[in-house]
């Protein structure tokens, strides 16, 4: 699983809560705040996200997120260390 | 799963995860759990005798009174004779139950005069009951808004509008706590959809007042009407028991009015008072009113018995205030931060200092105070608090040693990991 497909999942869940946003316009430098999602929605896209891509993250990491980026790159780095774990 | 890992974890981090049964918990939850049994056991804890300012539990096998900050009886109202007696007259009248939803055949004459009471009570042309607050704002909501439309809350507003409004399929949308600049972006942001604005008379974790009359200027200026949830206000606050709304004195503006009798009533139930059109409408697409059992009578005698007390008892609410404020005052002078507080709802914030909250808890237990901790997702994360809730009932006694305990087993550990001042 490449950082990609990740960042696919992210938009698609997140185009999913809101209305009339395009996944592929779905800027991941921005936060999903700035997309109109409220903090039940995030919860939401993180949570679905999560379960597709059948990986766990505490939710005390996810507290110090800024933007989509950073989310992205730490699901990665848990999907790597989990690939690397037999 | 070792104890010190168990707490750093909350609700938060098992809602979903990648397990495949929804009929079975989730293994991770069910290791958090087990580790922490010591901080579950502050929540559902059975008392042993009725939740007045004083009440009871079971601790090491021996009943223990202990003074009760976690009880919502506002006014002072529960065990009251006269409530009592109420009750007991309409269980011999009407039997234990309604038998029947409102919508079809759960109405009875006690109901309809409960309604004229609370609508006499608010000033409202019109009432509508509910078998709960939560069924009756989650009702209100999933019976009103339809997909397409945008429900816009206060980020604070109580769940049971969330939850309903999610339910509907419209959009919601939550401005920040108090900021009629961001409801009034909100508004604009949304103009061409059917809108409405939800939000708590007083907030039920920080003890504040909706600022009405600001929040109202932003709704009129756009056209859009407000609910205010007044649970914890309606009949505590307000020269006649009116709520926040009262208060402000914006009985006019606010569209729709609503309340409960699960805190300072003493008993059950939730009512929405405003246009009887409106009303008429709502019950038959609030599923709640249509499709759950109508309020017992007995519930709905003691409710009518202690509204009329509420109503010509005014020294229970300045007896209230006067306590809240003691209390308040009190817990400031010994540099703990209540918030946002103003009101007898009074949090006590102790940061991110999740694991001090349970200590203490407990600690507060063993020394004789129930008062109970606000963890995640009640309130922010970083933001986990005691939740004080005083009542008329309460004695300056009372009081003056559970301050006294909150000094030993929250201030001297803040203190202690330099979290306070000295
Ligand atoms: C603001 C608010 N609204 C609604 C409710 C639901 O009321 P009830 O407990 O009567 O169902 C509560 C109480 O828990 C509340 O705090």
């Amino acid at each position: 699983m490449n950082r990609d497909d990740i960042l696919t999942v992210v938009r698609k869940h997140l185009a999913g809560v809101l209305d009339g946003v395009e996944a592929a316009s779905i800027d991941p430098a921005r936060s999903m705040k700035d997309y109109g999602a409220n903090s039940l929605d995030i919860v939401e896209v993180v949570s679905a996200s999560m379960r597709e891509l059948r990986l766990k993250v505490p939710r005390s990491e996810l507290s110090k997120l800024t933007n989509m980026d950073g989310l992205v790159d730490l699901l990665h780095k848990v999907a790597t260390e989990k690939s690397a774990t037999p | 799963m070792d104890h010190r890992r168990a707490r750093t974890l909350n609700l938060g981090d098992f809602w979903q995860g990648d397990d495949l049964d929804p009929l079975r918990a989730p293994p991770d939850f069910t290791e958090w759990r087990s580790a922490t049994m010591a901080e579950q056991a502050i929540f559902q804890r059975p008392l042993t005798s009725a939740s007045g300012p004083r009440t009871s539990f079971l601790l090491h096998g021996e009943r223990r009174e202990v003074i009760n900050l976690a009880s919502l009886d506002y006014l002072g109202l529960n065990g009251d004779p006269r409530l009592v007696a109420a009750a007991r007259d309409a269980l011999q009248h009407w039997g234990t139950g309604a038998c029947g939803v409102p919508l079809l055949s759960g109405t009875t004459t006690l109901h309809r005069e409960l309604e004229r009471q609370v609508s006499a009570s608010v000033g409202a042309p019109s009432t509508m009951l509910f078998p709960s607050g939560f069924s009756g704002g989650f009702g209100l909501m999933s019976g009103l808004l339809r997909r397409g439309d945008v429900a816009i809350a206060d980020e604070k507003a109580h769940m049971c509008w969330l939850d309903g409004i999610r339910s509907s399929g419209a959009r919601l949308v939550l401005y920040r706590h108090e900021d009629p600049k961001s409801l009034d972006e909100a508004l604009t942001e949304h103009r061409t959809k059917r809108r409405l604005v939800v939000v708590d008379g007083l907030y039920s974790m920080d003890g504040d007042l909706a600022d009405l009359p600001r929040l109202l200027d932003v709704c009129d200026a756009h056209g859009v009407g407000l609910i205010v949830d007044e649970a914890h206000s309606i009949f505590a606050l307000g020269e006649n028991g009116g709520g926040a709304t009262e208060v402000h004195g914006e009985q006019r503006r606010v569209r729709l009015l609503f309340g409960t009798f699960s805190k300072s009533i003493a008993s059950l139930g939730g009512f929405a008072s405003g246009d009887e059109e409106l009303l008429e409408y709502a019950k038959l697409y609030s599923h709640p009113y249509g499709f759950s059992a109508a309020l017992p009578p007995a519930i709905v005698a003691t409710n009518i018995e202690a509204i009329r007390i509420a109503r010509t008892e005014p020294e229970r609410r300045r007896r209230l205030a006067d306590n809240a404020a003691y209390f308040r005052r009190a817990v400031c002078g010994l540099g703990l931060d209540i918030g946002l507080s103003t009101t007898h709802v009074v949090p006590i914030l102790v940061g991110g200092e999740r694991d001090l909250l349970y200590d203490a808890a407990l600690a507060m237990l063993e020394r004789g105070l129930y008062i109970l901790p606000i963890d995640y997702p009640a309130g922010p994360e970083d933001r986990v608090r005691f939740r004080a809730s005083i009542s008329a009932g309460h004695s300056r006694e009372d009081l003056d040693t559970a301050l006294g305990i909150i000094e030993d087993c929250v201030v001297r550990p803040l203190r202690a990991r330099g979290k306070l001042a000295t």
